[in-house]
């Protein structure tokens, strides 16, 4: 007898589900009763999950890749004309595989942790936590969304997946990235709980667990991106950011995250804000819980919304339960983990970053609140209300101002209390950026306010950067007599944490420029044109050509071949088109976007397009500096990966600047 | 004692006006959903204010110039109907008796919309003897 897949699917869903609970009953029980041969056993279970949930995965791309549609999840989602890279990613295109995704890459990081995280007391519970979360996971997979399912009579095809999900390639990056991230974050989430339980709330959580929430929070901010630069491509409106709440919801967990990786450093350096710390990854997880409850539940509509079922209530009974349990133990565990210390002023290093704290849990505090106030109005007066991008706008803006204010000049405040004189100069040097920049600005013709402070901060940014690093090398040059670019290589290589965050905060500073003016300046329109003539846009001459028709196995796509001219010469030839995928009525418009350093021109088809078509409507959409934006989230990338780079980097920081010059001469 | 009255105070400060902007922004991007007769039976709430008003397009009152990209329809609930005005193309899967959503404001007794959605539900069919469910056609343009 052939075994069928859905059967060894479903096997490996229900059996993951028993070892994480086993994991986590024995680990919980090793770790009171001290019980090394259990926790060994615990340890075990972790990688043995990861097995079998890979089995899990294996099994369902096997599936979708076959054309298996005696599975319930490739009958409903998978076609058999799609490509081989659609069928790949639509595991986690619909409901059922995406917690299949996140389970198994959760059973991953249990098994990586307790693989190579060290010895520690704090392990064993955090195993507990994370085989915890695995257990519901694999519980919502095995008994509310089971995508093994086995059908008696499979259907000879099915419909596909989502046609906005299949129309780009990076369908297969940024739910892995998302994932990656909140799965990420639940490492240090488990090493606080662990923490709490084990009442040990000094700095071994944080510092033991840096790594791993450096790696969730790059992966969060890249999938963050990527999902602009997703919708910029596929949406057809030329925007990326529309504070759509399935947007906000991986927004705030990032902010906590955020405020988190900044405020543990004031922990590790003065010991204070213990509690701080603590609530702030507690919220970071519950919030990504949150979040998934809110877009899965189908309480929220948005592309992302897989349709309502029991999905939505266990993530919600879980939410409750993990914000009752962390913070009911946070509670009983106050007189631990309460400050001792106290600021000594608020002008200093730890002044700043908490400081910026306050600003990152406002930004999180008024996503929440415009996310949820359309339910809460419902609920009490029963009315239907939206609330637009005006009220995000509005309330965040000057918000992300003041954290370009202090990501200035924060890094240069030393600890404890900062110097009137240096202060004084340095400030007195970055406000010349900030005067200069926007000048700039000005003469260039900028009069918008936001865009206008965007590039003065940013160039009071810039400056801070250069101070940073000039007060680093500088003296290094004195002692080394060596020159500036050797300093700074082997400086960069020493300080990798601190170079690291340098090449994000300037990151932060692209990313800034390239939204206040993508946003602040443009242009957005809609134009008839008869095929063969032209019509003047910004500067730029439209000319479509003619028509094409492009059809595959899996759509049809027909749009128009566009030529785009400046000052006579031709600069581009554009095909916005509109895809029809088989099995589906719904015409998925596709826009084509000429990019530029300084400004993009995109092009998207408002108009069907038959063969009698004898013109078409066309929505022009000029955004400047937008690329940026993207420019800006590699770099943001890369200075994460660096600060995560060189693994010797505690021993390297130990060498002093003398015994650098020595070893030099 | 006097540092932490200060920082009391400014908090206090801080939290204060961020309640304010926070209140009157939300007043300003509130963005109700409404039908045509809801829109009807209590017009002066809505006065000037931006709204998303649904419903379904009226047979044969579909215009469109196609060189001034001015689109024009009715939109109705079977109880009250409004004009509505539209610049651009009309989106995919726009037809009467389909499901939109327009948001926009009104001016003298027309609706003028800059976004139009259309809604294309399975759970709602108009049905043939001209009485419509307000609340199951609502429900269903979510």
């Amino acid at each position: 007898m052939q075994l069928e897949l859905g059967v060894v699917g479903g096997a490996a869903a229900f059996l993951a589900l028993a070892v994480a609970l086993y994991g986590a009953v024995v680990g919980s029980v090793g770790a009171v009763r001290r019980d090394a041969r259990l926790l060994t056993s615990a340890r075990l279970a972790a990688v043995a999950g990861f097995v079998v949930a890979t089995v899990a995965v294996v099994v369902m791309e096997a599936a979708l890749l076959t054309d298996d549609f005696s599975v319930s999840y490739v009958a409903q989602h998978s076609r058999i004309a799609s490509p081989v890279w659609v069928k790949v990613v639509t595991m986690w295109a619909a409901l059922e595989g995406s917690i299949l995704l996140w389970a198994w890459l959760l059973s991953g990081y249990t098994a990586l942790v307790a693989a190579i995280a060290p010895l520690s007391p704090l392990r064993p519970w955090a195993l507990v936590v994370m085989q915890g979360v695995q257990t519901f996971f694999f519980f919502v997979l095995a008994f509310l969304a089971n995508p093994f399912t086995v059908l008696p009579n499979p259907p000879l095809d099915g419909p596909g997946p989502n046609e906005l999900l299949q129309n780009h390639w990076m369908m297969a990056v940024h739910p892995v990235l998302m994932y990656l991230g909140f799965v990420g974050l639940t490492v240090p989430f488990a090493y606080a709980l662990a923490a709490l339980i084990t009442r040990r709330p000094g700095t071994e959580w944080m510092t033991s667990t840096r790594r791993w929430t450096l790696t969730g929070w790059g992966f969060l901010s890249a999938a963050i991106v990527a999902g602009g630069w997703w919708s910029y491509e596929v949406l057809g409106w030329g925007g990326y950011w529309a504070w759509d709440p399935v947007e906000n919801v991986s927004l705030m967990p990032w902010l906590t995250a955020t405020a988190f990786i900044h405020s543990v450093q004031v922990q590790e350096r003065r010991h204070m804000l213990k509690p701080w710390n603590v609530m702030l990854i507690l919220l970071t997880f519950a919030l990504a819980i949150l979040g998934t409850f809110l877009t899965r539940s189908g309480v929220v509509s948005s592309v992302h919304a897989f349709g309502s079922g029991p999905v939505g209530p266990a993530f919600l009974a879980f939410f409750v339960l993990v914000v009752l349990f962390s913070f009911g133990l946070l509670a009983t565990r106050w007189e631990d983990v309460k400050d001792r210390a106290e600021l000594d002023s608020l002008v200093s290093r730890e002044g700043s970053l908490l400081g910026v704290n306050v600003l990152f849990l406002a930004l999180t505090f008024a996503v929440l609140l415009g996310t949820l106030f359309p339910l809460i109005v419902e609920a009490i007066s029963g009315d239907r209300v939206t609330v637009g991008p005006p009220f995000f706008d509005q309330v965040t803006l000057p918000l992300w101002l003041l954290v370009l204010l202090l990501m200035g000049i924060g890094p240069l405040l030393p600890w404890r209390k900062a110097e009137e004189q240096s202060l004084r100069r340095n400030l007195a040097w970055m406000l010349g950026g900030l005067v200069v920049a926007g000048g700039l600005a000005w003469l260039l013709g900028v009069r918008k306010v936001y865009p206008m402070l965007t590039v003065g901060l940013a160039g009071y940014n810039v400056v801070s950067l250069g101070l940073l690093l000039s007060g680093a090398l500088v003296p290094r040059m004195r002692l080394a007599q060596r020159p500036a670019l050797q300093v700074l290589r082997s400086y960069a290589h020493e300080n990798r944490r601190r170079v690291g965050s340098m090449i994000v905060h300037f990151a932060v500073v692209v990313i800034a420029v390239g939204v206040a003016f993508s946003s602040g300046y443009r242009v957005d329109e809609q134009v008839r044109v008869d095929l063969g003539d032209s019509v003047a846009f910004e500067g730029y001459t439209l000319t479509p050509t003619e028509l094409f028709v492009d059809p595959t196995a899996a759509r049809v796509s027909a749009g128009a071949i566009v030529e785009v001219r400046r000052d006579d010469r031709l600069v581009a030839t554009l095909r916005p088109r509109i895809n029809v995928f088989g099995g589906s009525s719904r015409a998925i418009p596709t826009p084509d976007v000429l990019y530029t350093p300084w400004h993009d021109v995109y092009l998207n088809v408002n108009s069907a397009i038959t063969p009698d078509t004898t013109f078409v409507i066309l929505r022009v959409v000029k955004s400047p500096l937008v690329t940026w934006i993207w420019v800006g989230g590699l770099i943001l990338v890369l200075g994460t990966a660096y600060a995560l780079g060189g693994a010797t980097r505690r021993v390297a920081a130990r060498v002093s600047v003398p015994a650098a010059a020595r070893e030099a001469s | 004692m006097r540092k932490k009255v200060i920082y009391a105070v400014l908090g206090v400060a801080v939290l204060a006006a961020a309640g304010l902007m926070i209140g009157r922004a939300l007043q300003t991007s509130l963005v109700y959903f409404v039908m045509p007769s809801e829109y009807a039976r209590d017009a002066a709430s809505f006065d000037g204010r931006r709204i998303r008003l649904a419903g379904l397009v009226e047979p044969g009152s579909v215009a469109f110039d196609d060189a001034g990209l001015e689109l024009s329809f009715n939109v109705t609930d079977a109880i009250q109907t409004y004009p509505v005005r539209y610049s651009g193309a009309p989106p995919d899967m726009f037809q009467e008796n389909g499901g939109v959503v327009i948001e926009g404001r009104f001016h003298d007794g027309v609706f003028v919309g800059d976004n139009l959605l259309v809604k294309h539900s399975n759970d709602y069919h108009p049905p043939e003897d001209g009485h419509v469910d307000v609340e199951a056609l609502k429900e269903s343009l979510r």
